[in-house]
């Protein structure tokens, strides 16, 4: 009943479209406008650092927050919600880790200098490219629109932060003609452990990161365009500190082609599809940790072949995006105990036991112009969800008669309006959707979690996880600042958590015990934040951002990874060539923890960066140089999202280095 | 634009090829156990005109449980010996020539559709240079008594799921269990069948060979294998597996119960053997406690076993 109430919403929202007015551009303004579009450019860089990593810029969002394993690949938490209830794709497409133990969330697959932009979706809007409930973080790669005439483009960045003797190095390039267009990246990063507050090294906190991207377009006819894209990236020697285990070698290989068309004096604008695949494996090791009362191998593979196809509308008052979206993906991860004497037979299961996912989803996102003031976004989505366990037999042992092959339908539906008048604007929305238990929540054997010492177990007949949200924002804008308000409520039925499995016995040596995804009956999370910022001076900006965030289970008791109240404020002063930037940024007290997933209270802190920049010219090539150093107290502090406490970096000066070709 | 192509399409290829290797499942499975079901031919003789043939799993008899087929033609009219009454009793002799048995089924059942007698032999000792087998097969057609008296070898078995072992109890009486299946167990859900057998203690003293009285050997009724299972490797801290059943006797007189195996490797089976009543016969509850390093302690009654 629901998927047909969708059905007809979706149908209603396309014969709206039909309905409205089509206007009549000449072609050439067309294609310029959507390829200017095309070639918009937020710069990958924060206000403090202008060479930040992937994820030093998601933690300038506001409403992402990490769990953090080490000094890198953070997993990103969307409004408090860990990455199975978000969807993370790079330009659309679907990558998973191939770690059981999160330790390669999406966004270590890229790096900063291949992309053009982050685009964070929060709640049911994030559906467009499939299930969701936490909303969706699109990572848009860099594509250099076509131009008149032949030209190059292309910037260099190097760079040193003193902490823990990270080195980088970042090059990217860009060529544009009428009819073809290439996009190069090629970055390479390497840092050895960091030291904490307290001047102690921090062992197992080292990484290497060497990433490369190709991206070549060529113009098929005036219409239309073919583009190849590549992203390489290989992780060596990368250490987990709060692990039992680190990583040998990670590589991702994720490629894709696609089809533009242009469409002239239509509604429809444009048609693009895009065919992809990506393959990634990752190794850990424990070799680096001879303490380990036993040796294990755990190498683990994810390949995804898909499709994306979408066409935008677009019409006076409306415009409208249609998405196709399938992709399959096959996750497999292996675990090899060996015995303590090593000519005994070694002891073997799967702790993903090739596991498919197919899914296919139809999706509308719409957005109505009512008046000059005021607009209505609306959209869904029809997803079916497959899933295949080829050994299904690991997963009948603790759930005896469970289904090998799985089928759901995964509806999502949001609806905001927004109303802008006088300097003040207001939305308010709701949303409703579902999503289907990740590879681990269904199909995990014996995947050791290092925070809350259990081994965890999936089930493949957990219900759907259905969110119903709701949210609203409010605004005043002035000539000299702003201030923004925004708040969100999800109420989720048959969340997904783990819960001691008393017939369990641990598998790994650390572990206290086994724990089953399960269902509760619901949680319910509300996140809430204010920004504002006001320009002092011409030259002098203030910014500043608080959230709170709290999240319950059903019998009220605190769920975990929970943000306290945290606040950001920073000043910002500029006189000609020279930039100044200081920032505060810290976590109360975290209050509403949760014993019961491992979690103890962790006390507030307060963080003081600094950062300096100053522009100048190299034979007319403009170049940034930039010094600045973060934590400048040498603060010891580790914030509630660090994994098993491990401290935060202490003091690091940091330099950097940007020219621009 | 050839070269850029040519880049993409190396790295392509160079970096699609995996640096390990995916585990092959199945043939991790069949390292150290092999799944025979073929049953083939282990010995053959004559008596008269019909000629005996003893077949059994991949033509060989192994210690522990073995079934075995007897197949009695005439080689005259090359025709099979339908429906008669067969016996089958095993004779160990050991270096000092004292003779014993083991378990095994005495009046062989006749199975029409296959053609041949059928029974069970659970053997408790290999044959090696002192010990050797022989079979006492007797038969009789037209009233006339064929008696067969065949050696043959018992081989050691090398797949540890069909192990066994042999005890006295502590009602004083010997004991013998024996795995039947699975012969390669996976990482799963597993049936186990065991057969349970028991010594008739003979009254009185040996009459004239072979003295039925001295080897006769029943199957163990309606009493419970309580069941335990873990891993001894002392990493693995006495680790156990959850929805375990204990084995009880089925209609086919052998004992059925569940195994659950968490991962390959060694695995001992923890028992404990109780009659009808709920006595225990033998066996001790082992401790669950997760003790990682120390190996694990094992009941006084158990099997190893290892896939």
């Amino acid at each position: 009943m629901r998927q047909l109430t969708l059905i007809l919403l979706l149908l209603g929202g396309f014969v709206q479209a039909q309905n409205t007015p089509i206007v009549r551009d000449s072609s050439d303004v067309l294609l310029d406008e959507v390829l200017v579009i095309a070639a918009k450019k937020t710069k990958i860089e924060t206000d403090m650092k202008m060479a930040v990593s992937v994820d030093e810029f998601l933690a300038s969002s506001d409403n992402i927050s990490f769990i953090k394993r080490g000094a890198y690949a953070w997993e990103p938490l969307l409004n408090n919600m860990s990455t199975e209830r978000s969807l993370v794709t790079i330009d659309g497409m679907h990558v998973f880790g191939a770690c059981t133990d999160k330790m390669d969330p999406v966004t270590s697959y890229v790096e900063s200098n291949n992309l053009s932009e982050i685009d964070i979706k929060s709640g049911q809007q994030g559906s467009l490219h499939g299930a969701t409930v936490a909303g969706s973080i699109d990572l848009k790669r860099k594509s250099t629109a076509f131009g008149t005439k032949n030209t190059w483009d292309g910037a260099y960045q190097a760079g040193y932060e003193f902490n823990n003797n990270q080195f980088f190095n970042l090059g990217n390039v860009s060529y544009s003609s009428e009819k073809l267009v290439a996009d190069g990246s090629i970055s390479f990063r390497k840092a050895k452990n960091y030291t904490d507050g307290n001047n102690d090294e921090v062992d197992h906190s080292q990484f290497t990161k060497f990433n490369t991207s190709l991206g070549l377009a060529y113009k098929t006819s005036d219409l239309s365009s073919v583009r190849v894209d590549a992203i390489f990236d290989r992780a060596n020697d990368v250490g987990y500190p709060a692990l039992p285990m680190d990583l040998s070698l990670s590589r991702a290989l994720i490629t894709s082609v696609a089809y533009k068309q242009f469409f002239e004096d239509k509604l429809i604008k444009v048609w693009d599809t895009k065919l992809y695949f990506n393959a990634i494996e990752h190794y850990m090791d424990d070799t680096t940790r001879p303490e380990n009362l036993v040796h294990m191998d755990m190498p683990g593979w994810s390949t995804t072949y898909g499709l994306v196809s979408k066409i935008n509308l677009n019409s006076e008052n409306y415009a409208s995006e249609i998405q196709l979206n399938a992709y399959d993906n096959l996750s497999i991860a292996e675990m090899r105990m060996y015995p303590q004497d090593y000519s005994e037979t070694t002891m073997f299961a799967y702790s993903w036991p090739w596991v498919t996912t197919r899914y296919a989803g139809l999706s509308m996102t719409n957005s109505w112009d009512i008046s000059a003031h005021s607009q209505l976004l609306f959209g869904g989505t029809l997803g079916v969800n497959y899933n295949y366990s080829k050994y299904v037999e690991f997963n009948r042992i603790f759930h005896p008669g469970a289904s090998q092959e799985k089928t759901r339908f995964l509806p999502n539906l949001y609806t905001t309006y927004q109303l802008n008048t006088g300097g003040f604007d207001f939305s308010a929305g709701g949303g409703y959707g579902h999503r289907a238990p990740s590879v681990s929540e269904g199909y995990g054997y014996y995947i050791y979690n290092s925070f809350d010492r259990y081994d965890y177990i999936g089930d493949p007949d957990l219900e759907n996880e259905v969110s119903y949200e709701a949210n609203a924002s409010a605004g005043f804008t002035h000539a000299k600042g702003n201030i923004q308000a925004k708040v969100n409520y999800f109420y989720i039925q048959n969340y997904i958590i783990g819960r001691i499995l008393s017939s369990g016995s641990p598998m790994n040596y650390q572990s206290v015990g086994v724990k089953g995804y399960t269902s509760l009956d619901h949680a319910t999370l509300f996140n809430f934040s204010v920004s504002a910022d006001y320009s002092i001076l011409q030259n002098l900006h203030w910014k500043g951002t608080l959230t709170y965030a709290r999240g319950l289970d059903e019998n009220k008791n605190n769920l975990p990874f929970i943000r306290p109240l945290s606040y950001q404020t920073s000043l910002h002063f500029s006189y000609q060539k020279f930039g100044i930037l200081t920032a505060l940024n810290g976590d109360l007290k975290q209050i509403d923890y949760s014993p019961e997933y491992g979690e103890d209270e962790t006390p507030s802190y307060t963080n003081w960066n600094v950062s300096a920049d100053y522009t100048f010219f190299i034979k007319n090539k403009k170049t940034v140089l930039q010094v600045g150093a973060e934590n400048v107290f040498n603060t010891y502090y580790s914030t509630y999202a660090d994994w098993g406490n491990i401290p935060r970096m202490g003091r690091n000066i940091f330099t950097s280095l940007k020219i621009n070709l | 634009m050839k070269l850029l192509q040519g880049i993409v399409m190396v790295v392509f290829v160079v970096l699609t090829a995996c640096t390990v290797e995916k585990t092959d499942y199945e043939a991790e499975l069949s390292t150290d156990t092999t799944e025979y079901i073929e049953f083939e031919e282990v010995t053959t003789t004559n008596s008269g005109d019909y000629t005996i043939s003893i077949e059994a799993l991949n033509g060989t008899l192994y210690k522990g449980y073995n079934e075995i087929h007897l197949k009695i033609s005439n080689s005259e009219t090359l025709t099979n010996l339908e429906d008669v009454a067969v016996t089958f009793l095993p004779i160990q002799t050991d270096a000092n020539g004292n003779k014993s048995s083991c378990p095994h089924q005495y009046n062989l059942e006749y199975d029409a559709t296959e053609g041949y007698y059928l029974g069970y032999v659970v053997f408790t000792s290999e044959s090696d240079s002192t010990v050797s087998w022989q079979a006492y097969i007797d038969f009789q057609e037209s009233s006339q008594t064929y008696a067969i008296n065949q050696p043959f070898t018992v081989e050691e078995q090398t797949n540890m799921n069909l192990n066994m072992t042999a005890f006295t109890g502590n009602d004083q009486e010997q004991y013998i269990i024996a795995l039947v299946a699975p012969q390669s167990p996976g990482v799963s859900e597993n049936d186990l069948v065991a057969g349970i057998y028991k010594y008739n203690t003979p009254e009185s003293e040996a009459g004239t060979f072979p003295d039925l009285t001295q080897y006769s050997y029943s199957i163990v009724q309606n009493h419970t294998l309580v069941l335990d299972p873990r891993m001894p490797e002392p990493s693995m801290g006495n680790h156990s597996s959850p929805n375990n059943e204990d084995l009880t006797q089925d209609t086919d007189s052998l004992y059925h119960g569940v195994v659950n195996y968490t991962m390959t490797g060694n695995w001992t089976l923890n028992f404990i053997f109780q009659d009808a009543d709920g006595n225990t016969i033998k066996g001790t509850e082992v401790s669950t406690e997760f003790t990682p390093g120390i190996e694990g302690e094992r009941s006084e009654l158990y099997i190893d076993i290892l896939f």
